[in-house]
């Protein structure tokens, strides 16, 4: 067993539980012991629109609380936290007056930052780290006949300067997972559009209208299903699927899924398990397609 | 209101530009040219019609104020996609951050899901509170009921430390 840290943050330890449940249960059965932070705060991701010194004051935190497990590797499941963490990382080893500033604020709490944590999200961990051999080494259950359309995310492919977790442009490593669990998958023209989570704070119904069109034109390819890694855009196609639907006037009915809620279904983990029955979309019409 | 309407009075001030420049690091917006890559590819271009282009052009000639007082700065859906094709590391994102922050100094109109997620933030730590989820089936299920672990929140000390940072940078 290979001991990692993990920083959930907000979205997914408050409201995305099947994301959550499906990541502890799948990881340790592929070698992976989690550590839970203690104490671990919001990441900084909305307080960086409103103050960009108090947002990398959080990441680094959340830095200093994972180089105090002692462990070298940090998982961040989630999309926005996982740029955030990258972003801070970068400036602190860059500017040493950033570096100056914020030593006293983590000083309160008795925090330091000394080591270079390594940041992963869960779609390179499993690709790179846990590989993809592996992966389909575990499969009892084939998804021999699914077709699926993958959604990478914005935040953990961009921009590739900060060095993000696949291509910026062409980004293929969950389509590599999903396809070692024996699905196929489709390469299409709206693969790299935005989900449009971020909006939902100044301007909703752009949002949904972001999110409703995506699935409408996924929906329209005949896939089973879109498979997400993100709680913030899997919040968007699955529990906002109906609201988006009526905003761009179109009836969605796609079934969307985490990638390791799948990975586990292909694993053979019970369906309530992995949180598949709190997913909003209906999920149990790409279900009854895996025997 | 729209910043064709803001336009109209518009005054160039050259110093808040430098104001921006300060916040966004190490990008440099003066060194856009103007090629378009950012609003041909924009999330927000056709819906909202933030032209991330003409964000920056406005801030090198010195009209910060009217871009503070704008919706349109809120209308950046964070993509990135802006920062990745940029040829000059001008970053329109990254400008966009920096006035969003200019609008909170200036005490702007801020959209309140923003002022609500800093209340929970210093109240709680997280950016929202724990939620119930019901399934399709109609049942209710919060963490404990999952078999998820408690969540650990930040103590006391680290609400001080956050109201410092807050209070800001030398």
């Amino acid at each position: 067993m290979t001991k990692i840290a993990v920083f959930w943050g907000c979205r997914i330890l408050t409201a995305q539980y099947g994301y959550e449940m499906s990541v502890r249960q799948v990881l340790p059965k592929l070698g992976i012991e989690l550590v839970d932070l203690r104490e671990a705060s919001c990441c900084g991701d909305p307080v960086k629109s409103m103050n960009i010194f108090a947002a990398t004051y959080l990441a680094a935190r959340n830095l200093a609380l994972a180089d105090k497990t002692g462990l070298k590797n940090l998982l961040v499941p989630c999309n926005r936290c996982h740029l955030n963490l990258c972003e801070a990382k970068r400036r602190l080893n860059e500017d040493k007056k950033l570096q100056t500033e914020l030593k006293p604020l983590l000083q309160d709490e008795g925090l330091e930052l000394t080591e270079d944590v390594r940041i992963w999200h869960t779609i390179d961990l499993l690709h790179d780290l846990i590989k993809v051999e592996t992966i389909k080494n575990r499969v009892k259950k084939p998804l021999k006949g699914v077709r699926l359309a993958s959604h990478p995310g914005c935040q953990i492919i961009r921009p590739s300067e900060l060095g993000r977790v696949d291509d910026a442009e062409t980004p293929k490593k969950l389509d590599d997972l999903m396809e070692a669990l024996g699905a196929e998958t489709l390469d299409y023209s709206e693969k790299l559009d935005c989900c449009g989570a971020a909006l939902l704070f100044s301007n909703p119904d752009a949002a949904l209208s972001l999110a409703g069109s995506k699935l409408e034109a996924v929906q329209a390819y005949g896939v089973d299903a879109l498979v997400d890694s993100c709680p913030s855009c899997h919040e968007m196609y699955d529990a906002k699927q109906e609201e988006a639907g009526k905003v761009i006037g179109s009836k969605l009915g796609l079934p969307v899924v985490y990638y390791t809620q799948l990975l586990g279904v292909a694993m053979g983990i019970g369906v309530e398990k992995l949180g598949l029955h709190l997913n909003r979309s209906p999920v149990h019409e790409l279900l009854e397609k895996i025997h | 209101m729209s910043l064709k309407d803001l336009m109209t009075m518009a005054e160039p001030k050259l110093d808040l530009s430098l104001k921006v420049l300060e916040k966004v690091w190490k990008y440099q917006p003066n060194d856009c040219f103007q090629c378009l890559r950012c609003t041909s590819g924009c999330t927000s271009l056709k819906l909202l019609e933030l032209k991330p282009h003409e964000i920056v052009s406005l801030v090198k000639l010195g009209f910060v104020e009217e871009l503070v007082a704008s919706d349109l700065i809120w209308a950046c859906a964070t993509c990135l996609k802006c920062k990745e094709r940029c040829p000059q590391k001008a970053t329109p994102y990254d400008v966009i951050l920096a006035l969003r922050n200019l609008a909170v100094e200036k005490e702007a109109k801020v959209p309140e899901a923003y002022l609500k997620a800093m209340t929970t933030i210093l109240d709680t730590g997280l950016m929202q509170t724990e939620q119930k989820v019901t399934t399709l089936k109609l049942k209710t299920f919060d963490r404990e009921t999952l078999g998820l672990p408690k969540i650990s929140y930040p103590s006391e000390r680290f609400k001080s430390a956050f109201l410092k940072a807050l209070g800001g940078q030398e």
